[in-house]
């Protein structure tokens, strides 16, 4: 425990340049993102009198999410809301441009139609070639012609390994994976090695359980849960007693996912969570997942 | 006895109330030198005792003197530390002004209220960008559209890195549509953008070391 914590400490952190967008109707389900790392200082490595025998052996664990795309739907109240506000606001504001023209527009029209018109009278300045209404007739038309992409499908909600579901909720990636004698639900995990920082564990949790095209961005070098447990009394020795999990947030980029991931990986809401985590597990993951 | 003692007793409370009376009439008339300063509730002027009675402003503690503030004062540049970013814009840009303006207001109260400390909030110039199309009849192209892109910057001056995740993670969820964000470090570059481009001075300049 001793040993990692102070090379996390002595380490100077790396300089990110992160690019977080947001639009409406984007090309694939995710926020394109760059990140350019440009000062990464390799850690320092440990001497042998760091390492303290402990009898708890480290994983670091990342929690991958995807942040949502579209904004959620409005409850009732929230409608009611919106709608009355829309309207004041349209109570209160004053014509613009456009309306004016069409208003001047049509005073011309009636103005030429009245029986006793003089066009020499008629101040003519440059005779527009279209008149207001069709170009609004050409904007109505060209409105109708634009398609936007459904906000809901409900046959992609169903596919929990997609991870385009639910668009307007943030989802997390959770992998099986072999923990002693079964396999587990849980957040995409490996062991510490000597010589890496625990991010770097992290990150390698990560690559080795999705595929290779997927890119994430961590959030920070600091970890924001622990979830610790004792192994099973047959399994205990001198040496290893339990093992403590920390974990990692990341954010998950624009990226096609290539090949097959190697494990059965699932996309799932907060919501969701309680029904593939253990109990004890998920007490402690549910502290730093937000449901925004 | 008795009644002699009673009689004393008697005059004695008459005797001493005289002798109070005229005391207290005596020391305000009486400038002994020992007492003239005395307190500071000592009342001056003896034809005006009511004189200076409202005094209150002399029983405050003393204030620093007030200097004139130097107004758009240079922050210095935080540098990075182990456990801390230096000085980091936090840039919000998008098309609709208010859901930029709204989005950078939040972020800010967020930051006061998770104790992060705010160097500085300002605008960026906006740009517009004219978005042409090309006409269905003929090459020309007529201008469609003016598009002007709204820029905020919140200059936070230190960020706990053991913070900075949890903070990352609720304005990335809070992001409304049409907004991009950007966090990135601040340099004397972005700092200099902030100014108009002078043209008579960079002219005069060049003259000068032709």
């Amino acid at each position: 425990m001793a040993a990692p914590c102070r090379k996390m400490a002595s380490r100077s952190f790396s300089r990110l340049l992160c690019y977080f967008s947001s639009t409406a109707v984007g090309s694939g389900a995710c926020r394109r993102f760059s990140v350019t790392p440009i000062d990464r200082a390799t850690p320092l490595g440990s001497t042998a009198a760091d390492r303290a025998t402990s009898p708890w052996s480290l994983m670091a664990a990342v929690c991958l999410q995807r942040l949502p795309v579209i904004s959620a739907d409005c409850s009732p109240i929230e409608q009611r809301f919106k709608q009355m506000l829309q309207q004041m606001e349209l109570e209160k504001s004053l014509v613009s441009d456009h309306e004016l023209r069409l208003l001047e527009d049509a005073e011309k029209m009636s103005r030429r139609q009245a029986a006793d018109y003089d066009s020499d009278e008629e101040d003519r300045g440059d005779q527009e070639i279209m008149m207001t209404q069709d170009l609004e007739d050409t904007w109505e038309q060209r409105l109708k012609n634009f398609h936007p992409a459904p906000r809901v499908r409900a046959d992609v909600d169903e596919d929990l390994s997609s991870a385009q579901r639910c668009l307007a909720d943030s989802l997390v990636l959770l992998a099986e994976q072999q923990v002693g004698a079964e396999k587990l639900w849980l957040l995409p995990q490996a062991a510490w090695q000597e010589g890496e920082t625990l991010r770097q564990t992290a990150e390698r949790a990560l690559d080795s359980v999705t595929a290779a095209g997927v890119k994430a961005t961590f959030l920070g070098n600091a970890p924001c849960g622990v979830y610790k447990y004792k192994l099973p009394k047959a399994a205990r020795t001198e040496g290893s007693v339990g093992r403590k999990v920390f974990f990692f947030k990341a954010i998950l980029a624009d990226g096609a996912p290539g090949s097959a991931p190697t494990a059965p990986l699932l996309w799932v809401k907060k919501s969701e969570l309680q029904e593939y985590l253990k109990p004890a597990y998920m007490t402690k993951v549910d502290r730093f997942i937000l449901n925004l | 006895m008795n009644h002699i003692l009673r009689k004393l007793q008697v005059t004695f409370p008459q005797q001493a109330s005289i002798l109070n009376l005229s005391l207290c009439r005596a020391t305000p008339s009486i400038q002994h030198p020992m007492w003239s300063t005395a307190s500071i509730n000592e009342r001056q002027y003896r034809d005006m005792p009511t004189h200076g009675i409202g005094r209150w402003r002399h029983l405050l503690p003393k204030q620093a003197s007030k200097k004139k503030k130097v107004k758009n004062q240079v922050k210095d540049l935080v540098s990075a530390t182990d456990t801390a970013y230096g000085t980091l814009n936090v840039k919000v840009s998008g098309y609709d002004m208010t859901v930029v303006e709204h989005y950078s207001q939040y972020i800010h109260n967020l930051c006061n209220r998770l104790n992060i400390k705010v160097a500085e909030s300002y605008a960026l110039p906006t740009k517009s960008t004219e978005v042409l199309l090309m006409q269905e009849q003929g090459n020309k192209t007529f201008v469609d559209a003016v598009l002007k892109t709204h820029q905020r910057v919140v200059q936070l001056s230190s960020l706990n890195a053991s913070l900075c995740p949890v903070f990352m993670d609720v304005i990335l969820k809070n992001q409304p549509e049409g907004v991009q964000l950007s966090v990135q470090e601040h340099t004397e570059a972005d700092y200099l953008l902030r100014f108009k481009a002078r043209p008579e001075l960079d002219g005069l300049i060049a003259q000068i070391y032709q």
